[in-house]
């Protein structure tokens, strides 16, 4: 009990001195330029930050790992209602048909007549499917797999 | 702030610096509501969106629905002169069916999120409460729970949480804490790597999920991005997935990307509560391993036209191997206009796994309104439910009044193997907001 307490108080002093020495800027709140559309980060930004152009063709493919490895820089301009349209543990609305009007050249998910064609992407891929469905949003699913 | 300290190593272990700091920890949490209170030294700000919907739409049942949904989402910040900032983050929607009160469905919600967030202005210190969205190496996990961030010496930084996962079923089945860590380290310009480890129990103590994982980010040049991940299921003792992406810019109009990835089943669905990915239904073969490779080319002869090919590969270890491949044009004038033509073909060695996709859009901006049009044809080899393609005709408009109000509608026509043909309509009403209250941050602000 005692030589707990004693580790802890040493992790405690070890993890402050850390914290200390460490000093660095904390990335911004809220980023200074207001973008609108999928934006050239690269046009203003170099190394890590302008790797996350968003208008690289695998961008969309690879948002995952950014996120992954740096969440605050995202939250500098998203909210996490932008992720939760198509992150959501329980949605109503396809995200194709909720920003109809945004974006036609963003890469929302399900475009179309997907009930069909799940069929095929699922059986083809079932992991990307399971990275939202598998233990989420997925009550309309149940209405034909039971 | 913390003035600069070039003296020796000692003024590192400088001993009101490791008190500040370990107050400073253990007051954290209290911090968001002081701050709150302390009005005289910053200002507040307010900014979120509505989207009010309504559909009107065909159900699986073939009965016609006419549903409106409320989504709002706002950020309420209080920013202090010292940079940091504490604010209460909300999100979610709400459901009503206009025509079918029968059944006790016809309304329904849901909170996406909602917590109280602290973020300092050093070390990129952030403490959440309550219902979030958690993106940390393995996790994508939205929890009701607590997160905390920090950066520490030597480009070190951590990230914990612990929480109740969030789910949507009474009689989920599924975990009842989850709780994680992920360290990183990181030159900022040059790399990351880093390590995180996921675990979820259920209520009887059970072990329901144990997830650990590599990741790495590789940007030694801006023309080489490479970003990866692979993860271990320490339950079934075995590699869930590895997925490696790289991109190469060799020209500056020419990029390269190319992923792979191999997933074995048995350790990746593991316990997934999702009927349709769960090995009792047996759509899901636990045997079965499955290797990814794609390769993309994307070219840009001109500014803003893009020409993308792009091929992707599906190998099995049980069942026969897919491909898909295609390509695309874009024309694009941000905010403008855009154009787009697509054509995909699915070819799978399985007969019911073949079909070509067709997609064209096109959308223009006219002063204060928006059109836009897409279409989408997908031609099936074998036919389903004795219907052998599938399109989606969608003609959209909307205009916006001012920079807060948005009204937009859309219509689609379908015809596909579910329905002989399909009307579907959409209303759209965004009203977005942004305020700052108090007294002249506008400084603050960098
Ligand atoms: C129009 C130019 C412009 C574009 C485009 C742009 N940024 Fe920025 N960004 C800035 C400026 C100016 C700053 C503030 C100065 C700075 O910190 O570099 C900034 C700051 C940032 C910061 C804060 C850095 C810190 O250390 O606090 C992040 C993170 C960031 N940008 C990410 C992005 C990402 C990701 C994209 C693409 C989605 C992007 N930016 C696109 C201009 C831009
Ligand atoms: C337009 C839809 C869309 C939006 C918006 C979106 N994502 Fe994603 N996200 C996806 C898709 C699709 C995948 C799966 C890609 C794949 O692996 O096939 C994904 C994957 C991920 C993953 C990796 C999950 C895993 O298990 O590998 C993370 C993390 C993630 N997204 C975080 C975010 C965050 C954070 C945001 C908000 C800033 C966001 N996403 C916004 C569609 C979206
Ligand atoms: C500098 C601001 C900025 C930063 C930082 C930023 N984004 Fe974005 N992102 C945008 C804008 C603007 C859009 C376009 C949104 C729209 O069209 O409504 C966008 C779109 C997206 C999309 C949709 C892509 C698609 O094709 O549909 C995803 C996914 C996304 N961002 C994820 C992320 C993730 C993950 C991060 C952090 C690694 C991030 N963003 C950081 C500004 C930013
Ligand atoms: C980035 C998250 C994400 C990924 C990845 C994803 N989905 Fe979805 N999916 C959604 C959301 C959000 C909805 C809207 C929820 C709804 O309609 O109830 C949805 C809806 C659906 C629907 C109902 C479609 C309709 O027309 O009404 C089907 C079927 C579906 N998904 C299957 C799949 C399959 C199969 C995959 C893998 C190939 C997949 N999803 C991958 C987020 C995702
Ligand atoms: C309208 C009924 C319907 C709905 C709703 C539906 N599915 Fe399906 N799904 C099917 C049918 C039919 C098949 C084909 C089954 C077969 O080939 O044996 C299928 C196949 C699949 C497959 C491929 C399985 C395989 O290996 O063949 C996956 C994965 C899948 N669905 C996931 C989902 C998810 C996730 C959702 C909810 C987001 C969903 N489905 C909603 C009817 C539906």
């Amino acid at each position: 009990m005692r030589s707990k307490f004693y580790i802890l108080m040493v992790l405690a002093l070890a993890l402050s001195t850390l914290y200390a020495c460490a000093n660095t800027n904390s990335i911004i709140r809220k980023h200074p330029e207001a973008l609108a559309g999928l934006t050239a980060c690269s046009e203003c930004h170099e190394s890590t930050l302008g790797a996350m152009n968003h208008q690289a063709t695998d961008f969309y493919k690879r948002h995952g790992s950014f996120s992954g490895a740096n969440p605050q820089v995202c939250a500098a301009c998203h909210q996490q209602s932008f992720c939760s349209d198509c992150h959501s543990h329980k949605e109503g609305i396809k995200p194709s048909e909720k920003f109809f009007i945004d974006a036609p050249e963003r890469n929302l998910p399900h475009r179309g007549d997907y009930l069909t064609q799940h069929r095929i992407d699922g059986r083809v891929n079932p992991v990307a499917c399971a990275k939202c469905h598998g233990r989420q949003n997925n009550e309309r699913c149940k209405t034909c797999h039971r | 702030m913390i003035s600069h300290h070039k003296k020796s190593a000692w003024s590192y272990f400088n001993f009101t610096r490791i008190l500040g700091a370990v107050a400073a920890a253990s007051s954290l949490l209290a911090t968001p509501l002081m701050a709150a209170d302390n009005s005289s030294t910053g200002y507040y700000s307010l900014s979120g969106e509505s989207d009010t919907v309504f559909r009107m739409r065909t159900n699986i049942e073939k009965n016609n629905i006419y549903p409106i949904y409320e989504y709002l989402h706002f950020d309420l910040t209080k920013t202090l002169k010292d940079g940091s900032s504490a604010s209460f983050y909300l999100g979610g929607w709400g459901r009503a069916d206009l025509a079918d009160k029968s059944t006790d469905k016809y309304t329904d919600g849901d909170l996406q999120y909602g917590y109280l967030s602290y973020r300092a202005a050093k070390n990129n210190v952030v403490i959440n409460l309550g219902r979030q969205f958690v993106t940390e190496g393995v996790a994508t996990e939205r929890l009701d729970g607590v997160y905390l961030h920090s950066d520490f010496a030597g480009g070190f930084g951590a990230a914990v949480y612990a929480g109740k996962p969030v789910i949507t079923e009474p009689n989920f089945k599924g975990g009842n804490v989850v709780y994680g860590t992920r360290i990183s380290q990181s030159d900022s310009q040059y790399y990351t790597v880093g390590l995180s480890a996921l675990k979820s129990e259920r209520e009887n103590n059970s072990r329901y999920r144990e997830e650990e994982g590599l990741d790495l980010w590789f940007h030694p040049l801006d023309q080489i991005d490479m970003t990866g991940r692979s993860t271990y299921n320490s339950i079934t003792g075995g590699w869930m997935e590895h997925a490696y992406a790289l991109s190469v810019i060799p020209l500056d109009q020419l990029r390269i990307s190319a992923d792979f990835s191999h997933v074995n089943y048995y350790d990746y669905f593991f316990n997934m509560t999702a009927s349709s990915f769960s090995f009792a239904d047996k759509l899901i073969d636990p045997n079965e391993k499955l290797t990814t490779a794609g390769v993309a080319l994307s070219y840009l002869p001109i500014k803003n036209l893009t020409v993308i090919a792009d091929y992707k590969l599906y190998n099995y270890e049980i069942a026969r191997k897919a491909e898909y491949f295609g390509g695309k044009v874009t024309y694009t004038l941000p905010q403008s206009f855009a154009v787009g033509i697509g054509l995909h073909r699915m070819e799978g060695k399985a007969d019911h796994l073949r079909y070509t996709e067709y997609r064209a859009y096109a959308s223009k901006q006219i002063g204060r309104a928006n059109v836009y049009v897409d279409f989408i044809n997908l031609e099936y080899n074998k036919r389903i439910n004795g219907v052998k393609n599938s399109y989606a005709v969608t003609g959209a408009a909307g205009y916006q009044f001012n920079k807060t109000l948005l009204l937009g509608a859309s219509m689609e026509y379908s015809r596909n193997p579910e329905f002989d043909s399909e009307l579907r309509g959409l209303l759209k009403i965004t009203y977005a907001f942004d305020t700052r209250l108090g007294e002249g941050g506008r400084k603050n602000e960098k």
